[in-house]
C-alpha cells in the first residue's frame, strides 16, 4: 500500500505467466531481488493463489460411497452409449410385419387378461430378480427384497451371511440394513456378522463394501480386509493377498432358493472366472484353515462348493468344510456338513474319513 | 521469491503399477469400459474440486462431472497422448461449463422476456453463506475470468494450455487472468486493485 510504485510492476504477472522471454525474465529477476515494491506485488499475486488452492478440495470431496454411485452411474451410461452406437438390423418390410401385428396383438391381450386375473385373484406379484446369492448360516435371522430405485435390499437382524454381487449382470446397489447401521456393496464377495444386535465382523473377499454404523463415520473395507469391532480381538484378522470369506457355517441354503436366484458365478469382465476366481477363492479358504479361522474357512468353503458346484475342487470344499468346522469345536454343525458332504458325493474320495466324524 | 504456479502433478499420471494416461485412453478409445473407471479412479476428485471451485451452483457438479468424462470417452481416440490427462480434463469440464452458461443465459433471457421483470438473478443466494472469503469474491467474477485463473492458479495449467483447452487466444487467456486477479484483489481488499 505505501511506497513508490515501481514502473516495472507489471512485469510480475507477466512473468508469472510465462509472457516474458529468457533474456526479460532474467532481467526481471534481478530487478525483483531489488526492488521493494514489485517484491510486494509478487507477494501479493502469490497470497491469491495460496488463497485459491487453500483447501480447494474441502467442499469438493466425495465420500466412498457417493464417488462409488457416481462411478457406477458413469459406466453404466458409457455401457449405454456403446449398445447405442451398435448397428442395428435393418427393419423389416411392411410385408413382413403385417404377418406380426396379428400375433403380436393377440398375445398382448392374452398378457393383459393375466395380468388383469392376477391382480383381481389377489395373486403374489412374480419375485423380483435379485442379483445377489447369498448364504447364511444356520443361526441367521434375515430377509431381502428389492425397491424400484434398481435397489436390493437386505436385512439382516441375527447371524452370519456371505453374500456374492454379480456387478457384470447386476447394475444396481445392494444394501444390507444392519441392527447398528448399513454396509453398502460396491464389490462383489464378502461376509457379515451380527450378534446381539451389534453388527461384529465384515470380511471383503472381493471388490469393498462401505460400513456405516450409528454415530460413526463411514468405513470402505477392500478385499482382503476383515473389520471387527475396537476392543474385540476375535475373529483375527487374516492377512491374505487373497479375498477371505467370513465366519460362522452354512447350513443348507437359506431362503430363498439359492440356485434359483442367483446367477452363476461370474468375475470380471475380463477375467475367466472358472479359472481365476475358483483358484483364487480356493486358496483364500485354505489360508483361512491355516491361520486357525474353522468357521471362516467353513463358511469360505461352503460358498466355493456353492460357486463353482462343477469344479474339480468341491468335493475338497465339501470335505474341507467339515474339517473346519471341527477344529471350530462346532460338533453339531459338523454332524450337518458330514451329512451334506455324504449325500452330495455318496461315493466320495473322503467318504470313510467323514463317516468316521459322524460317530 | 515468487513461488509461481503449481505444476501439474506428474505422479497423477502413473500410479504405481498402474497404467499411463495414454495407455488408458487408447483403450477408452476402443470401448473399454475398464478403461473409463480407471480415468475415473484417478481424476475424479481433481476434476471435481475445479468444478465445485468454478460453478456457484454446486448441487449440478455430479452431473457436469459425469458429462466430462463421458465427454472424454467419447473423443478419446482424438487425445495428443501427453503423460497427464489431467488438463485436457479440466479443459474439458471447462467447456461443459461454458455450454451451460449459454444455455442458462438462453434460459433466462427466453424467462426475462416472458415475464419483463428482471430475470431470475444467478446469484447462489445462501450457498454464498456457507463459502469462505475467496470463494464468494470468486463468486463474484465472471466465470470466464473465474475459469481461466483456477485453470491456472489451481490447477497448474500453462496460458498455452488454457488457451488450447479453451479454444481462445492466449492473448485473451492473459487478459482474463489479469482482470480476474484485479477484480479478486479489489473485493477481498478494497482499495487495493493490483497492478495496473
Amino acid at each position: 500500500m505505501s511506497g513508490a510504485p515501481c514502473p516495472r510492476q507489471f512485469e510480475v504477472e507477466a512473468m508469472r505467466d510465462g509472457r516474458l522471454g529468457e533474456v526479460e525474465r532474467a532481467s526481471f529477476g534481478r530487478h525483483l531481488t531489488a526492488c521493494a515494491a514489485c517484491a510486494r506485488e509478487a507477494r501479493a499475486l502469490d497470497a491469491l493463489a495460496g488463497a485459491l488452492r487453500s483447501d480447494p478440495g474441502r467442499r469438493g470431496h466425495a465420500d466412498e460411497l457417493h464417488r462409488w454411485r457416481e462411478r457406477t452411474r458413469l459406466l453404466r451410461a458409457f455401457d449405454g452409449s456403446l449398445v447405442a452406437r451398435r448397428p442395428v438390423a435393418p427393419k423389416a418390410s411392411w410385408a413382413a410385419r403385417k404377418w406380426l401385428v396379428w400375433p403380436v396383438a393377440v398375445s398382448a391381450l392374452v398378457a393383459g387378461l393375466a395380468i388383469l386375473t392376477k391382480v383381481r385373484l389377489g395373486a403374489p406379484p412374480a419375485p423380483p430378480v435379485l442379483a445377489a446369492s447369498i448364504q447364511a448360516d444356520q443361526a441367521a435371522v434375515w430377509s431381502r427384497d428389492s425397491a424400484p430405485d434398481n435397489r436390493e435390499r437386505v436385512v439382516l437382524q441375527r447371524g452370519t451371511l456371505s453374500i456374492r454381487v454379480d456387478h457384470a449382470s447386476f447394475t444396481g446397489r445392494l444394501q444390507v440394513v444392519l441392527p447398528d447401521g448399513e454396509l453398502e456393496d460396491t464389490g462383489t464377495t464378502f461376509t457379515v456378522s451380527v450378534e446381539d444386535g451389534r453388527t461384529v465382523r465384515v470380511a471383503v473377499a472381493e471388490g469393498s463394501v462401505v460400513l456405516r454404523l450409528r454415530g460413526q463415520p463411514a468405513l470402505a473395507i477392500a478385499a482382503g480386509a476383515t473389520w471387527v469391532p475396537p476392543g474385540r480381538s476375535l475373529p483375527p484378522i487374516v492377512p491374505v493377498s487373497a479375498p477371505a470369506l467370513g465366519s460362522a457355517a452354512p447350513r443348507a441354503l437359506a431362503p430363498p432358493p439359492l440356485a434359483a436366484t442367483a446367477p452363476p458365478a461370474r468375475g470380471s469382465r475380463h477375467r475367466d472366472p472358472s479359472l481365476t476366481d475358483a483358484a483364487v477363492d480356493f486358496r483364500a479358504a485354505m489360508a483361512l484353515l491355516r491361520a486357525g479361522d474353522g468357521r471362516g474357512a467353513a463358511a469360505a468353503f461352503a460358498a466355493f462348493r456353492f460357486r463353482y458346484p462343477a469344479d474339480a475342487r468341491a468335493e475338497d470344499a465339501a470335505y474341507l468344510r467339515v474339517i473346519a468346522l471341527q477344529r471350530a469345536g462346532a460338533d453339531g454343525e459338523v454332524q450337518r456338513a458330514a451329512r451334506e458332504y455324504l449325500q452330495l458325493y455318496p461315493r466320495g474320495f473322503r467318504r470313510a474319513d467323514v463317516e468316521s466324524l459322524r460317530r | 521469491m515468487m513461488s509461481g504456479r503449481p505444476a501439474n502433478p506428474p505422479a497423477a499420471a502413473r500410479d504405481p503399477g498402474g497404467a499411463s494416461d495414454p495407455d488408458i485412453m487408447s483403450r477408452l478409445a476402443k470401448g473399454d469400459s475398464d478403461a473409463l473407471g480407471q480415468l475415473y479412479d484417478r481424476y475424479q476428485q481433481q476434476v471435481r474440486r475445479f468444478l465445485v471451485q468454478a460453478t456457484a451452483d454446486a448441487e449440478d457438479v455430479d452431473d457436469l462431472v459425469h458429462l466430462t468424462f463421458l465427454a472424454a470417452a467419447k473423443i478419446a481416440g482424438r487425445y495428443d497422448g501427453r503423460l497427464s490427462c489431467r488438463p485436457w480434463l479440466v479443459g474439458i469440464a471447462a467447456q461443459l461449463l461454458r455450454r451451460r452458461r449459454r444455455a442458462v443465459a438462453r434460459f433466462f433471457a427466453v424467462l426475462s422476456a416472458a415475464t419483463r421483470g428482471r430475470a431470475a438473478s444467478l446469484d447462489p443466494g445462501g450457498m454464498l453463506q456457507a463459502r469462505s472469503d475467496v470463494e464468494r469474491a470468486l463468486l463474484r467474477i465472471s466465470e470466464a475470468k473465474r475459469i481461466t485463473l483456477l485453470m491456472a492458479e489451481v490447477e497448474g495449467m500453462s496460458c498455452p494450455e488454457i488457451a488450447a483447452a479453451l479454444h481462445i487466444p492466449i492473448g485473451t487467456v492473459w487478459t482474463r487472468l489479469h482482470a480476474a486477479r484485479r477484480e479478486l484483489r479489489r473485493i477481498l481488499t478494497p482499495g487495493e486493485g493490483g497492478a495496473p
